[in-house]
C-alpha cells in the first residue's frame, strides 16, 4: 500500500486558506478542495490511489493493459461523482466501490468476447524458472487456495490483506457490518488453513 | 458477540467444506481471534477482552493465533498479480480524460437556476389554485340568491299586520304554531285561552289586512294588550 505521506506537500498551505476539515483524512482535505474548485487536488487523488485501484481491479480483470482502462474508467467517474461525495465513507472505500463496480461492469460486458480469457498470472506460473519453482509453487498454492473461498470471505480477506483496508472499509466495501467483516475474514483465513492443511504448510 | 441478522457471515460450516465438521457454537471470542491478531487496535475494548479472554484460557487459541500469524505474513508476501502500468502515463491519461474544469454537482450548476424556478413558480400557483374554495356551480349561486325571497306559495299565507308601530308579517300558516308557542310560555297560562287557535283563527285573520287599518279602532284593550305582548316576545 502506498504511503499516506504521497500528497503531505500539499497541507503546507496557510492555515488560513485551509478548508475546515478533519486533518486525519488527508483524502478528505483534498476531496473538500475538489470540491471547492481545485482541480489539481483530484490529481492528487489519483496519484494516492491509482496503484491501489489498479490492483484491486486487477484481481477482477486478468490483463494488465485492460485492468489500467478499467482504472482509468474509474477514476473518470470518481471525478463526475466527487462534488457529490458526501463523506458518509472514507474517500479510498468510495473510490475502490467505484473500481469494484467498474471491473464487475468490464466482466459483464467482456464474458462473451474473451470466455476463455486465462489470466496472465496464471500463464507465468505455469512455466516457472526452475530456480523459483519451489517459491512459485507456494504462491500458486494459496492463490489457488483464495480462489476456493466463497465470494464474501474472498473480498474480505483480500481487501484486507492485499490492499490493507480498515475493516470498517471493508464492511462499507462488502456491504455489511463491521463485526460481519470480521467474522468473514475469520472463517477465510480459517478456511484457507484447512485447505493448505493443519499448519498450513505447503 | 453483536452480529447484524441481515448481513450475516457466510457459513463457515457449508456442505462440503473442510470445516464442516465443527458443528458445535463457537467460543465467545473466536470469531474475532483472527481480527485480533490482524488489527488489535480496531477492536473495541469489549471485543478485545473477549478474545484475550479466550487466548487466556484455551491453549489450541493461542496455538491458531500463531498459526494465523504465519499465514496473514504469507499472504501479504505475494506479489502483486501482473505487471505494473506505467502510473505518470496514467496520471496523464486521466488528466486528459476529465479534462480541467471541475463539475459541479447538479444542484450547484446554475443552469438548473432557471428550470428549478420556473418550477417552482409552476407548484406555488398549482398550489394556490389548489388551496382556493371552489367556485360556485350556478344552481348553487341561484339556490343562493332565492334564500331571501319568499316562496310564492308562502307569499300568499302573509298577511302583513301593523302593530306598536311597526308592520309585523304574519304567516297564517304558521299560526297553529304561534299559537302553541304563546300556549306553552312560562307564566303566561292565564292567557293562553285567548290566543288558542281556533276554528275560526283564519277568519280573525282575515279581519286584520294592513290595506285598511280600521280595524285597529275596532280592537279591544285586552286584543291590543295581547298583540303587544307577542310582539314584544318577537323582537325579543
Amino acid at each position: 500500500m502506498e504511503s499516506l505521506a504521497a500528497g503531505l506537500p500539499l497541507f503546507k498551505r496557510p492555515p488560513s486558506t485551509a478548508p475546515a476539515v478533519t486533518l486525519a483524512d488527508p483524502d478528505h482535505e483534498l476531496a473538500e478542495r475538489f470540491r471547492n474548485g481545485d482541480r489539481v487536488a483530484f490529481d492528487l487523488l489519483v496519484r494516492r490511489h491509482q496503484k491501489g485501484m489498479w490492483r484491486l481491479v486487477r484481481r477482477y480483470v486478468k490483463s494488465d493493459a485492460d485492468a489500467a482502462d478499467v482504472t482509468q474508467l474509474a477514476f473518470v467517474r470518481a471525478f463526475r461523482g466527487l462534488s457529490a461525495f458526501r463523506g458518509t465513507a472514507t474517500v479510498r472505500s468510495w473510490l475502490y466501490r467505484i473500481a469494484i463496480n467498474c471491473a464487475l461492469s468490464w466482466l459483464r460486458d467482456h464474458r462473451r468476447e474473451n470466455p476463455t480469457e486465462i489470466a496472465e498470472d496464471a500463464l507465468t506460473e505455469a512455466n516457472p524458472a526452475p530456480a523459483q519453482l519451489s517459491a512459485d509453487d507456494d504462491r500458486a498454492w494459496l492463490r489457488k487456495a483464495i480462489e476456493q473461498l466463497p465470494p464474501k470471505q474472498k473480498l474480505v480477506l483480500e481487501l484486507r490483506v492485499f490492499d490493507d483496508l480498515s475493516f470498517k472499509e471493508v464492511a462499507e466495501l462488502a456491504e455489511c457490518s463491521e463485526n460481519t467483516a470480521k467474522v468473514n475474514f475469520h472463517y477465510a483465513v480459517k478456511r484457507l488453513r484447512d485447505i493448505l492443511g493443519a499448519d498450513h504448510a505447503p | 458477540m453483536r452480529r447484524d441478522p441481515h448481513d450475516a457471515p457466510e457459513s463457515p460450516n457449508s456442505p462440503g467444506s473442510p470445516g464442516s465438521n465443527h458443528a458445535t457454537e463457537p467460543q465467545p471470542g473466536s470469531e474475532l481471534l483472527t481480527a485480533y491478531v490482524d488489527g488489535v487496535a480496531e477492536l473495541p475494548p469489549d471485543e478485545r477482552h473477549q478474545v484475550a479472554a479466550l487466548l487466556a484460557g484455551d491453549p489450541q487459541a493461542r496455538a491458531d493465533q500463531a498459526a494465523v500469524r504465519t499465514l496473514l505474513d504469507q499472504l501479504r508476501d505475494l506479489p502483486a498479480a501482473g505487471v505494473e502500468p506505467d502510473w505518470a502515463a496514467m496520471e496523464r491519461s486521466i488528466h486528459q480524460a476529465v479534462g480541467s474544469s471541475v463539475p459541479r454537482p447538479w444542484w450547484r450548476r446554475w443552469k438548473w437556476l432557471a428550470p428549478s424556478a420556473m418550477l417552482a413558480a409552476a407548484a406555488a400557483v398549482v398550489l394556490v389554485m389548489w388551496a382556493r374554495p371552489d367556485p360556485i356551480s350556478e344552481p348553487e349561486v341561484h339556490r343562493i340568491a332565492n334564500l331571501g325571497s319568499p316562496d310564492p306559495q308562502a307569499a300568499e299565507n302573509v298577511v302583513p299586520l301593523w302593530l306598536d308601530g311597526a308592520e309585523v308579517d304574519v304567516d297564517l300558516s304558521a299560526s297553529d304554531l304561534l299559537g302553541a308557542l304563546e300556549a306553552h310560555a312560562p307564566g303566561e297560562s292565564d292567557d293562553d285561552s285567548a290566543m288558542q287557535p281556533g276554528p275560526d283563527a283564519d277568519a280573525e285573520v282575515d279581519l286584520l289586512p294592513s290595506t285598511n287599518l280600521a280595524w285597529v279602532d275596532q280592537l279591544d284593550e285586552d286584543a291590543i294588550a295581547r298583540a303587544e305582548h307577542w310582539l314584544a316576545g318577537k323582537k325579543g
